[in-house]
């Protein structure tokens, strides 16, 4: 029995070490990769030289073709940080107005607001690309932003910790003459850390992986996010480049590991909040 | 007592019950304008062009009734599909089951400062982009690519995305890949509500350590369980991104999901009823599967 235990415990941490080896193998081999040359990539492991050959490649915008990655990286920012603030600004004044103003009919606005996280995606698809090409949104930005300024997840989960914040400092508060969009601004929200970082990290996470619907309404190459322009890139004249998408890849990675690193701390904390987000 | 205090306060705070709503209701106008227009408009529009012969195109839109539904229902396509995300799911929920399971009860027995590390890591996965990681794997499982020159060794070589019969669940591997970290931390947080006086109680009682899972461990993690299994489902039926970059929905349609064919019904064909149509149909179908899952593994009544 003794032995047993003694001998446990390493071996967990074997296991462990090497399923996190499996885990984070991809992002290594693609890190490495997009330095090697091209004759290095299937046949070693460790580059024997390194050379940024292949992302001085994707920033000039390839061979002939001019496509523009660095102007496509700038779009991938503007579609992804402005929902992302958004998100959050519209996710806490709806959340304040049903849970702590109870305005009339509140209950069926919360409810209107888990039915609009249960429906699948998928319907809304056609009819929206619609709506944005009646309202002249193809090929723009705003077509690829509008649909996702406000997301029902966002506000479920600020409905979920509004609830927790006790009564008495908002009375305090209002006794002492702060409007509601002051009470919002200078209680709530500073409270509100580790939701808000929640709810930063996966609309953040969310836009700029974002595939399918800037695909659909936006066919100008100067508008394309990376993860678009990238993928039309690979499956088009580039298939034969790989250190070329790995350089590529890298770049779409990148900002979201970064953004992971920042906010790790709140994500495990956020996790009983987020029971919704597939 | 307490609901009298509350009640009082609101009663102070809220003597203008019609200024508050007013505020109220400034406050949350912008999500109700955009619940009718990004949500209600598109939902009952979505449906009408069910119902409608449309190109996308050309102001002719006419109604063809039931049409489109005996389309698609009678297009043995839909059936091809279909099986392909069961095959997925099946592969997709047994192994990161297994998987994020496993890795939670790993995590679970070693110090917290050590664990937050490996979650770190674990989780590294699940917040890579799409269409980033399937170029990856495009790379790293290709018929040349770095596993089969591993396996060249023993004198194999498997056509990862190429094989009809082991390409979708070479994707469900991938999509494992992603969500293994992410669901193992639900798991472990599902471990962590369980209370540790029910394993003392059974070590009393002389039950091992299997007795102890299978009792204990897996009826507790029932809300988990579910959970996870409803998001595989929709992941299943909503599969877009890894097919697009990597098969294209080859070979020989192996790995040709709903979300590829409507992408491709409407925006390649222009046949927008008919991709509406589908579109409806796949979302019945992923209730059916999730309503079926609950109905079978779902328990309100463990231990109370």
């Amino acid at each position: 029995m003794n032995k047993y235990i003694k001998c446990k415990m390493p071996l967990i941490y074997l296991v462990l070490t090497i399923g996190l080896f499996l885990a984070i193998f991809p992002y290594l081999w693609m890190v490495l990769s997009s330095f090697k040359v091209s004759g290095e990539i299937y046949t070693r492991f460790w580059p024997t030289k390194l050379t940024l050959g292949n992302y001085a490649f994707i920033l000039k915008g390839g061979t002939g073709q001019e496509r523009n990655f660095t102007g496509s990286i700038a779009n991938s920012l503007i579609i992804s940080i402005i929902p992302t603030i958004s998100v959050i600004f519209f996710g806490m004044i709806t959340a304040y107005s049903l849970r702590r103003m109870k305005i009339c009919g509140y209950r069926f606005f919360e409810n209107l607001v888990v039915y609009q996280m249960l429906f699948p995606g998928v319907l809304f698809l056609i009819p929206l690309f619609l709506i944005m090409r009646d309202w002249g949104q193809i090929n723009k930005h705003s077509g690829m932003i509008l649909r996702y300024l406000i997301d029902p997840w966002a506000i479920f989960i600020y409905i979920q910790f509004f609830k927790t914040i006790p009564e008495s400092l908002l009375e305090a508060a209002r006794i002492d003459g702060a409007s509601e969009f002051k009470i919002i601004t200078r209680i709530m929200l500073p409270l509100s850390k580790t939701t808000t970082a929640i709810v930063t990290l996966f609309t953040f996470m969310a836009r700029w992986s974002e595939f399918l619907w800037p695909l659909i309404v936006n066919k100008d190459y100067d508008k394309m996010p990376l993860s678009v322009l990238l993928a039309l890139f690979t499956k088009g004249e580039y298939q034969t480049y790989p250190g070329v998408q790995m350089a590529g890849a890298t770049l779409l990675t990148l900002p979201i590991v970064i953004l992971f690193l920042v906010f790790r701390r709140h994500f495990e904390e956020g996790i009983s909040f987020t029971g919704l987000k597939g | 007592m307490r609901k009298n205090l509350v009640s009082r306060n609101n009663l102070i705070s809220y003597k203008n019950f019609g200024r508050k709503n007013l505020i109220g209701y400034i406050f949350s106008s912008p999500f109700i304008i955009f619940t009718l227009a990004m949500w209600l408009y598109p939902f009952l529009w979505g449906i009408v062009i069910s119902f409608k012969k449309w190109n996308l195109i050309s102001p002719k839109q006419s109604w063809v009734g039931l049409e489109n539904y005996l389309g698609v229902i009678k297009d043995p396509m839909l059936w091809v599909m279909v099986r392909n995300s069961i095959y997925f799911m099946v592969v997709f929920i047994t192994i990161t089951t297994i998987t994020s399971l496993g890795l939670a009860l790993l995590i679970k027995q070693i110090p917290k400062k050590y664990a937050g590390l490996y979650i770190a890591g674990f989780l590294l996965s699940y917040v890579s982009s799409g269409v980033a990681y399937s170029m990856v794997f495009n790379l790293l499982f290709a018929g040349d690519g770095l596993v089969n020159n591993l396996l060249r060794i023993f004198g194999i070589k498997v056509g990862w995305f190429t094989n009809p019969k082991i390409a979708m669940a070479s994707i469900a591997m991938i999509v494992c890949w992603k969500f293994t970290g992410y669901y193992g931390l639900f798991f472990l947080a599902g471990l962590n509500n369980i209370n540790p006086t029910l394993y003392e109680a059974a070590v009393i009682d002389g039950a091992n350590s299997w007795q102890r899972f299978i009792k204990i461990t897996v009826p507790l993690l029932n809300a988990t369980f579910i959970m996870i299994i409803v998001f595989a489902t929709i992941i299943s039926f909503n599969l877009f991104t890894e097919p697009y970059m990597i098969t294209g929905g080859g070979p020989m349609n192996a790995t040709r999901t709903m979300m590829l064919e409507i992408y491709h019904r409407v925006f390649g064909l222009l046949q927008a009823g008919y991709g509406s149509t589908l579109a409806i149909v796949s979302a019945v179908i992923t209730f059916i599967f999730v309503w079926a899952f609950r109905k079978l593994i779902e328990r309100d009544d463990i231990y109370e």
